[in-house]
């Protein structure tokens, strides 16, 4: 497709390869006329500007010359890429000169532009070649068979390659070889080409086909293979190329005979050596392979014969042509509309059809045989042939998971043949990019950690490395949370050790007791008038409220508080606020928090540089509803806190309470979290802390926050990145529904290359567009679905945590003083999206079995210290909850098949209610029954509210005592075994309910409201059942029925029924 | 580090042009000079050619895959002026459209973010730019930006789907407003940036001009969250440019020189997380880029024949830029 096109009947040099821009040199050309006759001569030179869409040429500058000229190249002399234009313009003219231009100075408009010139040649110098090893050496070609070689820094005398040829004979062309520097090839009209060696100054062979008919008008070297050329000829009855190899020079290689007439220019491309333009009288410029003959590519043309042609050295798919028509035409060989061009074509032929006649002779140039085809296809195919330049040698993409796809194409010299080619093998490596090797290996430690619950040691190790104290404080704060006494450690870390309390707290007892002794000899009561006579008699009468005011009128504060006491809660209160309301001293505020609890008000109202002290006190008093809360609160204070240092102490309220969140969302404020490193830092914190909450608290550490959920997905795809994808899976947050992580988990669960089974449509995570009934995806827009309703307990079912794992959620105190826990709600749905195999231990999976359930430190025996309501100290805990405490922690059967997903049981409802005894291991002794009691000698019945109104139902249940222990097992047994030996989906949804029903009877267990004719009883059944004599546990059983209050067992007995008739028949 | 997990022999009889993976790395896509596409199974280190597809007459540049949430689709482009778009119908491989509509070689093809639906964007040597769009029940729509590069556009590479002024969710339900934009590179040393106008037209919107030779490659990074966008172009000229975009709104890009190679520079590929640049050159060698602390992008390795090694080229490449 034409490109460009300049009105001018001149030979043409473009700028060598180096320059860009790319310019193009026009010479007024010797051997042409235009219809002006005009003979003036002019060196001008273009611009090639690509990004201008219109066919002018930008005309760079013009500078009018004495000669006109038969040949113009332009070497790349000297050419130190500085300017914009460089090198040297070399000019063949009509009297044997030579002249050298310098393009920058012609562009500068600078008047002195002539750099050298020689005339030492005789007649008109048609060819000059530019040597491409050393570019300061020039050939030319004149008549008498003159060939001078011209060193550009010694311009004056020139070399001679060896004698003159014999006859002497014009020379048409002259090339430098293009593998070899000192080898140079002339030729001329009579059809003779000679091949000359410049180290032994002779030629060393001659070319001819002594057909006597060529007439060489074209000379060229083969790009890449140092003994070919083809030669061009010019005469209409043989306008052939010939190829020749000059290893069996007595013939050539191959002729190609494309063109119809003869051959005016050639020019072979130095980008791809298969690609060799002619133009010949035929007005056709063809594109050939001349390793083949085939013709890959006409250019469309204008009828008009081109007598120069050349390939742009820089953009190789640009070519320009030289004609007759007094036209320069820039094409590309990449084919392309011409629509957009042909419009402006057609007016500039018009306009100039105008001109043709200027001398009014009335005769128009000559139209040169053929017919005009302005009709032309407006499309332009490209070569048959892809260049070289556009083919693709080599590549390397990145891919998921740090992988790298290469190939590469050994470059072969096209010589070498087509069988070679195909030897060659053609492969595509993939290759594993590891870029951070530090964070892997740091990653790697994290999750051996996970693995082998070895938090304490993982800590440890991160206090030793630890670069600053703020580090090793953050893993200290960590470490404490798998110790036993945490609370405490967490005292010491922060300068306050527990024993020295202790130490304090026994003196002061001491002290009191040295004092009670005393209290044995007699005294007076006085009931007289003054104000201890006044107490006294509001004492005699019972009257606290009295007694108290009046000591406080009299400023008895010791006497006032004790009497409060004993007056009960409500006036302990009263009198204490008075005091506190007269007091000033200094502690006050905290004593006054201590007292009546209020720790929000010193979390809240504290100088920000004792967070330190607030801390303590919070970790000494708060109750564990309250303490995270409260951690929280003071974390927040510090963080809102301008100064820095303040706002990382945060961190270490957050770890307290262990709120990951927030301590997300802290750490990445103060952190730059860009670089994988930092990411690892946070993680590794994050992680150990879920960890220690999951394992302390027994909190539901399923939900995942928005902030950490980003975290964490940010940590898999780096992981991700350096190829871990099986870490990548194990960190990445496995519950929540944010599209983005289940479309990362998507991918990489993939990208482990487990099969897909069959063809099924692949499960993505996305709304399958062209599958409309498919599952609505969680596509953006689906995620704001209540978070509960995504936690998934245990969807593999394989692995049944132990039971003390399983109630998260259900059994932390702090978790239902914050959640309604309604049954149920909990409860798995189906996971909105596929969950294929998972990592074992991921560091969010639940815990295993196969790992030992911790025993629970926090908050379940943590019992905050009794608030100071009365200095007597009251014995530890009540008798109720000590036994509590003996209670076995070790797991009752859970009825692993009503808290489990059964994917098994046909048509059963997969998931039932979690209204499941699960109050037996979890529930926290201290808030079964709280310890604290009003002081002696105070109206009964004076509990804390606060304490009975936190827990739900379902928390206060107590275990079933150990004698009836039995029953349950026994019972659940049996169901058990009638389940794994039932067939019929009927009967199994029978048994199940029965499970589920005989919670009935468990609960009158524990209440212990059964009469004790019917638990023994029931205890007989049990032993029948052991012995498997059903047909006896349901004489029994008849027996209990029939002799026992219906209301009192309607509820449990009839299914009781119902397993036994089961179990007889299965004969379990 | 560079280590070679897996070498696929892919038996095509002629120059391999691309390759590239699936959206989970588990599908390798060649295409070759022998004018054909194959797609091979490459998980567990192993190779299963899945297909041998064979449509195109002339050597085939490019293949792109489209997001798995559109089934499984590859887009390939030849010199033959052709582009197929192959999709996989109950485990066959089958040719679902072909786009005739350029008249030169068709160079690059590159899938828009899945987002925007299935569009895809083909640079030719014509010089145009075509947009094909699935409108559904197998039609395609073809909006062309004609000249779009004089004498051919090389690589075309679609800019991540960033809501503009937002880098937090919209809110659900909404239609995000994306704002499309591509880079393209081409035969006028220049790299283009065009955007969707509202009324459906592509506009050119940005002129890129550092490059002193034909644009080989585009490459836009993906977004990792950052305000930043980054696109890296390589050219005949050898050098390798990092353009970098702070402000959407103004729009100014700043070029930085990666490096300048002593070869034609063909081909620049992002990592997932953007932070690692692979550079393709035209002596057969691949290396890896990555931008220190301070800015600067230092070579962390070479790829060569798989063989990974840690080269001298950082010094020798300051050498160059000096």
């Amino acid at each position: 497709m034409k490109l460009k096109e300049v009105d001018r009947t001149a030979m043409q040099a473009w700028s060598p390869a180096q320059n860009h821009p790319i310019y193009l040199a026009t010479g007024t050309s010797a051997q042409q006329l235009d219809a002006t006759f005009s003979t003036n001569a002019s060196l001008e030179i273009f611009e090639l500007d690509l990004s201008d869409p219109s066919l002018d040429m930008k005309s760079c500058a013009t500078f009018s010359s004495s000669h006109r000229y038969h040949k113009l190249i332009w070497g790349p002399y000297k050419m130190d890429s500085k300017g914009d234009v460089s090198g040297v313009l070399i000019a063949g003219g009509e009297n044997g000169n030579i002249i050298l231009y310098d393009p920058s100075k012609i562009i500068a408009g600078d008047k002195e532009v002539v750099i050298a010139q020689n005339d030492k040649h005789t007649g008109p110098v048609r060819a000059l070649d530019v040597n491409i090893f050393q570019t300061n050496l020039v050939a030319s070609g004149a008549n008498e068979s003159e060939i001078y070689i011209w060193d550009l820094n010694n311009f004056a005398t020139p070399m001679t390659p060896g004698a003159k040829t014999q006859p002497p004979e014009d020379i048409s062309c002259i090339a430098w070889n293009r593998q070899v520097q000192h080898i140079l090839a002339s030729a001329s009209p009579s059809g003779r080409a000679t091949v000359w060696d410049l180290r032994k100054n002779e030629p060393i062979i001659k070319v001819s086909d002594h057909s006597n008919r060529m007439h060489c008008s074209g000379l060229a070297w083969h790009p890449d293979v140092a003994t070919q050329m083809v030669l061009a000829s010019e005469d209409d009855r043989l306008p052939v190329i010939q190829m020749w190899d000059l290893r069996f020079a007595s013939s050539p290689l191959r002729v190609l005979e494309n063109h119809a007439r003869g051959i005016l220019a050639i020019a072979w491309s130095m980008a791809d050596p298969e690609l060799l333009l002619s133009c010949g009288k035929d007005a056709k410029i063809l594109c050939s392979n001349p390793n083949t003959g085939e013709v890959l590519y006409e250019l469309p043309t204008n009828t008009q014969w081109c007598f120069d042609i050349q390939w742009c050295p820089r953009n190789p798919a640009v070519l320009s042509a030289a004609s007759f028509d007094g036209r320069i035409s820039v094409y590309s060989i990449m084919g392309g509309s011409t629509d957009g061009l042909r419009q402006k074509q057609v007016d500039k032929l018009s306009s100039s059809f105008g001109n043709l006649d200027p001398f009014g002779t009335g005769q128009p140039l000559p139209p040169l045989q053929i017919p005009q085809q302005t009709a032309q296809h407006s499309i332009v195919l490209p070569l048959k042939k892809p260049p070289k330049w556009i083919r693709r040698p080599v590549g390397a993409s990145f891919s998921f998971g740090g992988k790298l796809v290469t190939f590469e194409n050994v470059r072969m010299p096209s010589h070498q043949g087509a069988e070679q080619q195909q030897q060659q093998q053609h492969h595509v490596f993939i290759s594993q990019v590891v870029t951070e090797k530090e964070f892997l290996s740091r990653s790697d430690q994290l999750q051996q950690a996970v693995q082998s619950q070895g938090f304490i040691s993982y800590c440890q190790k991160k206090i030793d490395a630890s670069q600053t104290e703020f580090e090793k404080n953050v893993w200290s704060f960590l470490k404490v949370n798998f110790e036993d006494d945490s609370r405490g450690k967490y005292l010491e870390l922060l300068g306050y050790r527990k024993e020295d309390l202790g130490k304090k707290h026994i003196k002061e007892e001491k002290e009191e007791s040295e004092f009670l002794p005393s209290s044995g000899g007699t005294f007076n009561i006085s009931v007289s008038g003054d104000i201890d006579g006044l107490i006294t008699q509001a004492l005699l009468t019972g009257n606290f409220e009295s007694a108290v005011d009046l000591c406080l009128h009299d400023n008895r504060m010791a006497d006032a508080i004790i009497l409060a006491i004993a007056g009960g809660q409500e006036l302990l209160a009263r009198t204490q606020k008075k005091y506190f309301a007269k007091s000033q001293s200094k502690i006050t505020r905290l004593i006054t928090a201590v007292v009546m609890k209020n720790w929000k008000e010193i979390v809240e109202s504290c100088d920000l540089k004792n967070w330190r002290e607030a801390l303590a006190a919070v970790l000494t008093y708060a109750k564990p509803d309250e303490f995270s809360a409260l951690c929280d609160l003071l974390g927040t204070r510090l963080e809102n806190e301008g100064d820095s240092l303040l706002q990382t102490q945060a961190c270490l309220c957050y770890i307290c309470a262990g709120n990951v969140e927030k301590l997300v969302a802290c750490w990445t404020k103060a952190q730059d979290g860009s670089h994988p490193l930092s990411l690892q830092d946070l993680i590794e914190k994050v992680v150990i802390l879920r960890k220690a909450v999951q394992l302390t608290q027994a909190m539901d550490t399923s939900t995942v926050g928005v902030l950490l959920a980003a975290k964490m997905s940010q940590y898999a795809n780096l992981l991700a990145a350096q190829g871990s994808i099986a870490a990548a899976l194990a960190f990445l947050p496995d519950n929540t529904n944010q599209p983005n992580i289940m479309q990362l988990r998507d991918r990489l669960c993939r990208a482990q290359g487990e099969p897909v089974a069959g063809h099924e449509s692949p499960k993505i995570p996305y709304e399958k567009q062209q599958l409309p009934k498919g599952r609505p995806g969680p596509v953006a827009g689906h995620h704001q679905m209540p978070r509960v309703q995504t936690q998934q307990y245990y969807p593999h079912g394989e692995n049944p945590p132990p039971p003390g794992f399983i109630m998260h959620g259900n059994v932390n105190p702090n978790a239902a003083g914050q959640l309604p826990t309604s049954p149920g709600h909990m409860h798995t749905q189906v996971p909105p999206y596929p969950q294929p195999q998972r990592p074992q231990n991921g560091w969010n999976d639940p815990p295993a079995l196969n790992r030992v359930p911790k025993k629970k430190k926090m908050p379940e025996n943590f019992m905050p210290p009794v608030p100071i309501t009365s200095p007597i100290m009251n014995p530890l805990g009540d008798p109720q909850s000590q036994m509590l405490q003996q209670q076995p922690s070790a797991p009752v059967p859970l009825s692993s098949q009503s808290s489990f997903p059964q994917p098994h049981l046909p048509g059963g409802q997969p998931f039932h209610g979690v209204q499941q005894p699960l109050g037996q291991t979890g529930m926290p002794p201290s808030f079964s029954k709280p310890n604290i009691e009003g002081a002696p000698g105070a109206p009964i019945g004076n509990t804390f509210q606060h304490v009975q109104s936190l827990p739900t139902k379902k928390i206060t249940k107590k275990p079933i005592p150990d004698e009836h222990l039995i029953l349950k097992t026994t019972f659940e047994d049996l169901i058990q075994r009638c389940l794994s030996s039932a067939t019929d989906p009927q009967t199994k949804r029978k048994l199940d309910d029965a499970s589920k029903r005989l919670e009935f009877l468990y609960d009158k267990l524990r209440e212990q409201t059964l009469s004790p004719t019917i638990t023994s009883g029931l205890h007989n059944i049990a032993r029948s059942i052991e012995t498997r004599n059903y047909s006896e546990g349901l004489t029994m059983h008849t027996h209990i029925v029939s002799t026992s209050n219906f209301s009192e067992t309607s509820a449990f007995m009839p299914v009781l029924k119902v397993v036994l008739t089961q179990a007889n028949k299965l004969g379990v | 580090m560079v280590s070679v997990i897996n070498t696929v022999d892919t038996s095509h009889e002629d120059m391999i042009h691309d390759a590239q993976m699936d959206y989970y790395g588990t599908r390798l896509a060649t295409c070759s000079s022998d004018r054909s596409v194959k797609i091979f199974d490459v998980r567990n280190g192993g190779q299963i050619l899945i297909a041998d597809l064979r449509g195109h007459e002339g050597p085939v540049w490019q293949v792109a895959w489209a997001h798995p949430m559109y089934g499984n689709i590859l887009a390939s482009c030849s010199y033959d002026r052709k582009v197929i778009i192959w999709r996989e119908e109950n485990g066959t491989w089958e040719k679902s459209h072909e786009h005739a509509g350029h008249d030169s070689s068709v160079n690059s093809v590159c899938w828009a973010p899945h987002d925007y639906g299935l569009i895809l964007a083909c640079g030719s040597s014509d010089g145009a730019i075509s947009l094909l769009t699935y409108t559904g029940e197998g039609q395609w729509e073809v909006k062309k930006i004609n000249n779009a590069h004089t004498i051919g556009c090389n690589a075309v590479s679609w800019a991540p789907a960033v809501v503009p002024g937002s880098l937090i969710d919209q809110p659900s339900g909404q239609k995000p407003n994306y704002i499309k934009r591509f880079a393209s590179g081409g035969c006028d040393n220049l790299i283009k940036l065009w955007k969707e106008e509202e009324d459906g037209q592509w506009k050119e919107e940005q002129k890129l001009e550092a490059h002193s030779d034909w644009v080989r490659d585009v490459a836009w990074a993906p977004s990792i969250g950052l305000p930043t966008s980054t696109i890296a172009s390589c050219s005949q000229d050898g050098r390798v440019f990092i353009w970098t975009c702070d402000d959407a709104s103004s729009n100014t890009w700043s070029p930085k020189l990666l490096h300048k190679f002593n070869d034609v520079v063909w081909h620049v590929s992002w990592s997932i997380t953007a932070n690692i640049l692979a550079v393709s050159g035209g002596d057969n060698k691949v290396t890896l880029w990555k931008e220190s602390v301070d800015g600067q992008w230092v070579c962390i390795s070479d790829v060569n024949k798989g063989q990974g090694s840690v080269s001298a080229s950082v010094t020798e490449g300051q050498q160059n830029e000096q």
